[in-house]
């Protein structure tokens, strides 16, 4: 079965503000398929990254996101990415102190199915780390196997996640992520933004790895750079909480030669965003 | 529950105990003066009002004296640890170590000496022993010159009625690799007052993980003292863990006194009690020395755990460097309080000290009160302290990632704690670290 991802009509406003971030969104993201959305900064790209992942700051007040035809909106995140969906985070947090192959070992174990094998512990609390995890030989084996592949260097592992890594360094490492726990629908928030030349091409090359693998792909970007390295099926211009066009890679193209200016004398100047 | 035939004979905490207490130990004179004198000092030293100024934010609502009675009998040392009952035995079998010395309700139950320790003149044994064999050693060093008699009302109370706890003399230039192993248990209902005195001469290094643990879940008192000396270029490791029973009273004064060059790695946890307060103190009496300072404490429930320490420099050229780390549960509160004292001497000290308090309960609560007391001109100086919540952003990312809210914060928690985790120098000792915040994480 192909697995997609359905945005109706999706309205979210950010909680402390009120403020009416995304203003109907409809979008339809399916396995195999790579979609770049592409906009200006400010017109609420990442709160669709945030709203489909389920992060509290953010409230859907109007429409749905149906994962394979189930609502995930009453969902934690965990529960999302369990069911297949995976969010690259433009600023990946560094948790101090927590390991990224201890993390990682937790986080691939859910997805698989290990920690609801049995109950983990005397009270029966589910999930407890240590107990019921993928095999710790499985694991190291499969997660060098991926940090070669994906250019990221084996030290990392024992490492404390995004601590003290470069902005290049956490990008890879969260394309690692994305490739140790398999999801159905990634959606990559500007996974390009502030890598050099070579960074860049790291990244993308895991991307087009990933996307030969039956991963769906939403690429949020605000350039057109990337796409001269992962070429998308589909472009759509987000402006002002809602896309305003959509195409081939023929929108990408248009975009780059007339600019965003193009797109704000034709809908206007939006009211400042600024989550 | 299993029934066993106890050889102790209780007695009340009074005046008249003092003196059958020396007398069933068979104490020579100047020992039994010195619990009297001590007595003396208990019944001068007024209960804390709670106006002073350690003792404003730790009250002893509850505590009355009374309630605990002291137990003391023969010695009945095995040296079989097989012939320990089960939960002293795993508490044995937690560190890989040189020697160790089990002691329950002030009664030695076991003794793993090695005999080539004894042949390079290392002396480990129970504070009765020493002062029988001793003498000279106990005379010179027991609460003389490091913790005073009458420091507090609690260390009169602890050497007035002192039982248990372990005497350790590593002469010049021996190296022990593995730690001595103390472990302290305690049952419902007794008044503990376990010492633990270190001597480590010059040039001598040596590593002590100290261990304290309930028999059962009653009420306890605990008031003990730890004596710490470094000798000139001695290296020193001291590792306390108190995991008593969430019913107990905690006391404890401790103190380290370092010569030149002498290096100390003291690292203390605070896990159990119903209420604990600790008072540490470093003292860098000679130029060159460095003491690390490590605390963690993670109470939970209504739990209450105050810790006070003291970075006194009185020489030129030594560093400390303290960091307590402290995550907090349900409604439990916990207080630090430090400073750093520089004497005008001190000059070019180099001294840190930084507390971090982790709140994961809204109705939870941390006092953190860093100090300074400069009174050199070219030193450097800093501390800090934090009291945080859970960052969001690191929970939204762990979960996005499939962890649940629990393993998230299992696993923050635990991060949080790794910062002092990772300095642990003995593995056992770090295995049971971990296993414990695991356990309290659970709670």
């Amino acid at each position: 079965m192909t697995s997609e991802l359905v945005i109706q009509n999706l309205h979210v406003t950010v909680n402390d503000g009120e403020k009416e971030v995304l203003k109907g969104v409809n979008l339809t993201i399916r396995q195999d398929e790579i979609h770049a959305l592409m906009g200006p900064n400010g017109s609420g790209k990442s709160t669709l990254a945030y709203a489909i992942m389920g992060h509290p700051h953010y409230t859907v007040t109007e429409g749905d996101i149906l994962l394979d035809g189930e609502s995930v909106l009453e969902m934690e995140p965990n529960e999302r990415a369990r069911k297949g969906l995976f969010l690259a985070f433009q600023y990946p947090v560094a948790v101090p102190g927590v390991s990224m192959a201890n993390f990682l070992r937790t986080a691939v174990s859910n997805v698989r199915g290990y920690t609801d094998q049995q109950p983990t512990s005397e009270d029966g609390r589910p999930g407890v780390i240590g107990s019921n995890l993928m095999p710790m030989r499985d694991f190291r084996r499969e997660l060098l196997d991926k940090m070669d592949e994906y250019h990221v260097d084996r030290d990392f592992a024992k490492r404390y996640l995004n601590e003290g890594f470069s902005g290049g360094e956490k990008k890879r490492v969260e394309i690692l992520q994305m490739a140790m726990l398999q999801p159905k629908i990634a959606i990559m928030d500007e996974t390009d933004s502030g890598l050099d030349i070579d960074a860049l091409r790291v990244v993308s090359d895991g991307v087009n790895k990933l996307a030969g693998t039956g991963l769906g792909i939403l690429l949020i970007t605000h350039y057109q750079r990337i796409l001269e390295y992962v070429k998308p099926d589909y472009v759509h211009v987000f402006y002002n909480g809602r896309i305003v066009r959509s195409g081939g890679a023929e929108v990408a193209h248009e975009l780059e030669a007339r600019g965003y200016q193009s797109v704000r004398e034709e809908f206007g100047e939006p009211e400042l965003v600024t989550a | 529950m299993t029934t066993q035939v106890l050889t102790k004979s209780e007695i009340g905490l009074n005046g008249d105990a003092v003196a059958t207490l020396s007398q069933q130990k068979q104490e020579p004179t100047w020992f039994t003066d010195l619990r009297h004198r001590a007595w003396r000092f208990f019944e001068e030293i007024p209960w804390p009002t709670g106006n002073e100024e350690e003792w404003r934010r730790t009250r002893l609502t509850g505590l009355d004296i009374a309630d605990y009675k002291l137990a003391s009998g023969t010695p009945e040392a095995s040296s079989d640890a097989a012939d320990l009952v089960p939960y002293l035995r795993d508490e044995l079998d937690s560190i890989n170590a040189a020697a160790a010395l089990v002691t329950e309700d002030g009664t030695v139950r076991y003794r793993g000496v090695d005999a080539g320790l004894a042949a390079k003149g290392v002396i480990f044994t129970d504070l009765d022993t020493a002062i029988r064999q001793h003498p000279e050693l106990i005379q010179t060093y027991f609460m003389t010159n490091n913790v005073a008699v009458d420091a507090n009302k609690f260390t009169a109370l602890h050497a007035a009625f002192v039982t248990g706890g372990a005497v350790l003399y590593v002469p010049r230039n021996v190296q022990v690799e593995l730690p001595f192993h103390g472990v302290t248990a305690v049952s419902g209902g007794v008044a503990d007052f376990a010492h633990t005195l270190i001597i480590a001469e010059e040039n001598s290094q040596v590593t002590y993980v100290d261990d304290l643990i309930s028999q059962d879940s009653n009420a306890t008192f605990h008031s003990g003292v730890v004596e710490i000396f470094a000798g000139p270029g001695a290296v020193v490791r001291y590792m306390h863990g108190q995991d008593w029973n969430t019913n107990t009273w905690h006391f404890s004064t401790q103190q380290a006194q370092m010569l030149r060059d002498a290096q100390l790695t003291w690292i203390l946890s605070s896990w159990g009690s119903r209420l604990s307060k600790i008072n540490l103190e470093m003292q860098l009496l000679e130029r060159g020395g460095h003491g690390e300072l490590l605390g963690l404490y993670f109470p939970s429930g209504r739990q209450h755990i105050d810790h006070h320490t003291m970075q006194n420099h009185f020489a030129d050229n030594c560093t400390s460097d303290l960091l307590f780390k402290g995550a907090l549960r349900d409604r439990a509160r916990s207080v630090y309080s430090g400073s750093i004292k520089v004497w005008p001497a001190a000059q070019k000290t180099d001294a840190y000290q930084k507390n971090n308090n982790l709140v994961l309960d809204r109705r939870a609560r941390a006092d953190s009160i860093p100090g300074l007391e400069i009174e050199a001109d070219d030193v450097r100086c800093t501390h800090g302290a934090t009291v945080s919540k859970i960052e969001p952003e690191y929970l939204f990312y762990l979960m996005a990632r499939s962890l649940t809210k629990f393993q998230a914060e299992q696993m923050i928690v635990t991060g949080f704690f790794e910062e002092v985790l990772n300095r642990v120098p003995v593995e056992g000792v770090r295995n049971k670290l971990e296993q414990v915040i695991a356990r309290k994480i659970h709670m």
